[in-house]
């Protein structure tokens, strides 16, 4: 008897430890074991003849659900005689996948970040000399060359550039509203923030979707005081992006008035009830939801996102109608619009990956032919009369899941913008998206740059996303009314003290030179 | 002289003729246990090598061997951050509350389950509680938002339609402890019943037969013959538990993590992610992770001898 019960533990060991090993393999995998070479061994070598397709290893984010099939690729792969491998990993962990890989050293010869912040992350790694230095190669490529130079700038490290850029609309942000229920309650797109709010007051209480009962609210919004409504209206309100010049000298956003302005602009549409109640634990998935399902009616952010929403919207709603809107002014009485530095994402070449220079100069090519109309159109809009048609010279998708599955991936990585691409311009499925396109341009008028955009600062580097939690903890506390401005100043002293004061002086030590 | 020699060697030959003899007849045990050893070697042994970079001013591009060495400059780091008892806090009040709240539940199912009669009720209802943890975390933290939020969750509803006052549960820093121990045990119980069950079917039926003619009722029989047979598996699975002591579930508490609660919420790996990954400090991180299996491995220690001083096993 006693020796059964002794075999009973030993057992039980083994079948937990199996378990163990594997539950623990899964988490490693992920986090810290290095993983198997990703296929940075595909180098090309470079006394293969010209004629041989060069081979070229992409990585790059996903934001679809599921890996494209490879229609795209094929004939990418024919017109710019290549043999390309695209290796996509989800959007969401990204930058984990960037930084494991990296700290292995298995970065393949074309690696896509994954937004501005990644990037700036990457800056200290690029100091280091991993990446080729791109800047002098450009002026031999006739399409590369026609690169916005402002963009360009943007994107500089040290004053070297390493990167090609994927342009993005620089004022693309505003407000996407009801119009069924504003033209229902007698209201106009608002032109001042007062209006803004009473417009999400009225869409609360006015009981706009006409059922009798009170379960509309105003705004969606979302846990992420940047892409979400926040720094849109906050922009709006009068906050200068990301950091301000005061008195010739840089300070951090939260240390104007403005900011604690609106942050109570921001509490006063909790405190009544205007916004979902738990937008700081909302995702995006969530918040989307609320606007699509009907149930709110204001959503702030990149006002492009409107076809998409419509599209779900009528779904649900079908006598749903959407309009965009961005010229909202401040108290000041001035419009202001915040800008995104021309990018959203940046294009690294690995020295680990590519061996010489003849090597970089190939795919250098290869992204000079990814510049012409033809090959931009095919990245962008895929294949013509598969998934976009074109009349009077602009394109019109097909099959917009189609598109979604096959080509987006693609248009997600392609370099460049329309106007340096001299890719079709598209046909907007919906009046609202035309409008969208129109107001992004207008916006450039009244775009507000961040002036740190070029500049560097050590201890932000290290720091500084540690640091700005503290913010945005100390932000979503006072609109939630866990903290009084003291404790919010407090917050800033806390920042100051951790580093903050160490990033202000980097920042001005080498603004203005 | 010389003759003695010579019998020495004979006799080494014979001991090691010996051993190969015994592994040669024992040959397909040995084969049998190499995907283990080399396992435990690759994925468990070797990666231990990188523990060095948290000594060092590690840059990929110059590799282990060419970065700077800067003692123990991260691990100062680490001490010297102002959240870094917050977080340690945070994270043995979660592994506590796991212990008290998580740890037994399985057992007691496990004791109830054995206690129940009908043969396809029993296995329905196994089925039933297994079922989550094959569920992503993901997908349990979307359900519950979906139930707790404040803008037309279930609960939430319920609470009002009662008179009573709406509770902010996702963004309630008291909140989230709760909130996470119930996930925990709504997802894990059924699964932890598993090994269990198999402990308790191993038991050798005599003994209740024994317990019955002298009287002994079903409670008593769960009292005195269940829960002694499987006391060692408890043990056993209890210093395991407490061997992954800071792995509370990184993907689960960071999912579960806001602004409002992060006071309660940060842990050692959600700092590690948030603090090293995201800002690609490797070294950092590293030396995070160190301290974290250090802390593990005391813990192990500790509790195993405790263990063999109660005259159990212990896990090694």
């Amino acid at each position: 008897m006693k020796r059964k019960l002794v075999s009973i533990p030993l057992g039980v060991m083994l079948v937990s430890s199996a378990l163990l090993a594997a539950c623990g393999g899964a988490d490693k995998s992920a986090s810290t074991t290095p993983t198997a070479s990703t296929a940075a061994s595909a180098a090309p070598k470079a006394t293969e003849a010209d004629s041989k397709p060069t081979a070229i290893t992409i990585m790059s984010p996903l934001n679809t659900a599921q890996s494209p099939p490879d229609v795209i690729v094929k004939e990418l792969e024919k017109i710019t005689n290549t043999k390309l491998t695209f290796q996509f990993f989800p959007a969401d962990t990204y930058e984990e996948k960037l930084n494991t890989t990296l700290a292995t050293g298995a970065l393949p010869q074309v690696t896509y970040l994954k937004n501005q912040a990644t990037f700036i992350q990457m800056k200290s790694a690029i100091r280091d000399g991993q990446f080729w230095e791109i800047g002098p190669y450009l002026k031999d490529f006739p399409n590369l060359s026609k690169m916005k130079s402002t963009t360009n700038d943007n994107t500089k490290v040290d004053g070297k550039l390493y990167t090609l850029y994927r342009g993005v609309d620089i004022a693309r942000q505003g407000l996407i509203y009801r119009k069924d229920w504003a033209d229902k309650l007698g209201l106009k797109a608002p032109t001042t923030t007062q209006e803004l709010y009473e417009m999400a007051k009225a869409f609360t209480e006015k009981d706009p979707d006409g059922n009798g009962k009170k379960d509309t609210i105003g705004l969606a919004d979302r846990n992420d005081l940047i892409y979400g409504a926040f720094k849109t209206v906050d922009n709006w309100l009068g906050v200068p992006n990301n950091w301000g010049d005061k008195d010739g000298k840089l300070q951090p956003e939260f240390m104007f008035p403005e900011y604690v302005a609106s942050m109570d602009y921001f509490k006063k549409l909790r405190d009544e009830g205007l916004i979902n109640k738990d937008f700081a634990a909302t995702s995006k998935t969530d918040q989307i939801k609320l606007f699509t399902s009907g149930t709110a009616g204001m959503y702030i952010g990149a006002m492009t996102d409107v076809a998409s929403l419509n599209k779900d919207l009528i779904k649900n709603v079908p006598s749903a109608v959407v309009d965009v809107h961005s010229m909202v002014a401040g108290p000041s009485g001035k419009f202001s619009s915040w800008a995104l530095g021309g990018y959203n994402n940046v294009v690294l070449f690995p020295k680990s990956a590519i061996k010489t220079e003849a090597d970089l100069k190939k795919i250098l090519a290869f992204f000079d032919k990814e510049m012409s109309p033809e090959v931009a159109n095919l990245m962008f809009w895929g294949v013509k009369d598969v998934h976009y048609s074109v009349t009077d010279n602009k394109a019109k998708k097909l099959d917009e899941d189609k598109w979604t599955r096959e080509v987006k991936p693609f248009a997600d990585s392609a370099i460049g913008d329309d106007d340096t691409t001299g890719r079709y311009l598209g046909i907007p499925s919906i009046p609202a998206a035309g409008k969208a396109d129109q107001l992004k341009i207008e916006n450039l008028k009244y775009a507000v740059q961040d002036p740190t955009m070029a500049l560097d600062s050590k201890t932000n580097l290290e720091k500084g996303v540690q640091l700005q939690a503290l913010i945005t903890d100390a932000t979503y506390k006072y609109i939630y009314g866990n903290l009084d401005k003291a404790g919010f100043d407090k917050a800033i002293e806390d920042w100051k003290n951790r580093g903050g004061s160490k990033i202000i002086d980097e920042y001005n030590a080498v603004y203005k030179k | 002289m010389e003759e003695v020699n010579v019998r020495q060697r004979a006799v080494t030959t014979t001991r090691s003729s010996e051993l190969s003899r015994r592994l040669w007849k024992n040959k397909w045990i040995y084969v049998m246990l190499l995907p283990g050893v080399l396992y435990f070697l690759v994925f468990k042994y070797i990666p231990m090598y990188g523990l060095v970079i948290s000594f060092q001013d590690y840059k990929p591009f110059k590799g282990i061997s060419g970065s700077e060495w800067v003692g123990f400059e991260h691990f100062q780091r680490l001490f010297t951050e102002p959240d870094f008892l917050q977080i340690l806090g945070n994270t043995l009040i979660l592994f506590v509350m796991n212990l008290l709240f998580y740890f037994p539940i399985p057992i007691i199912l496990a004791l109830m389950l054995n206690e129940v009669k009908g043969d396809l009720f029993k296995k329905t209802f196994q089925t039933i509680v297994y079922l989550p943890h094959f569920m992503s975390w993901v997908i349990i933290v979307s359900i519950t938002f979906v139930m707790l939020t404040m803008d037309g969750g279930v609960v939430n509803d319920l609470l009002e339609y009662f008179g009573l006052e709406k509770v902010n549960f996702l963004l309630a820093p008291e909140w989230f402890r709760p909130v996470y121990m119930l996930q925990v045990i709504w997802r894990e119980a059924g699964w932890g019943t598993i090994i269990y069950l198999a402990a308790i079917a191993s038991i050798d039926p005599q003994l209740y037969e024994a317990a019955r003619m002298d009287g002994a009722g079903r409670f008593r029989q769960m009292w005195h013959i269940t829960l002694p047979a499987i006391r060692s598996v408890i043990i056993v699975l209890l210093i395991l538990k407490i061997g992954a002591v800071l792995d509370l579930g990184f993907e689960h508490v960071y999912l579960l993590l806001n602004s409002m609660n992060r006071n309660v919420a940060e842990i050692i790996d959600t700092y590690v992610y948030t603090a090293g990954l995201k800002q690609g400090q490797f070294s950092y991180s590293t030396a995070i992770g160190f301290f974290k299996s250090i802390i593990g491995l005391i813990l192990v220690m500790m509790v195993n001898r405790i263990s063999k001083k109660m005259g159990e096993e212990g896990v090694y």
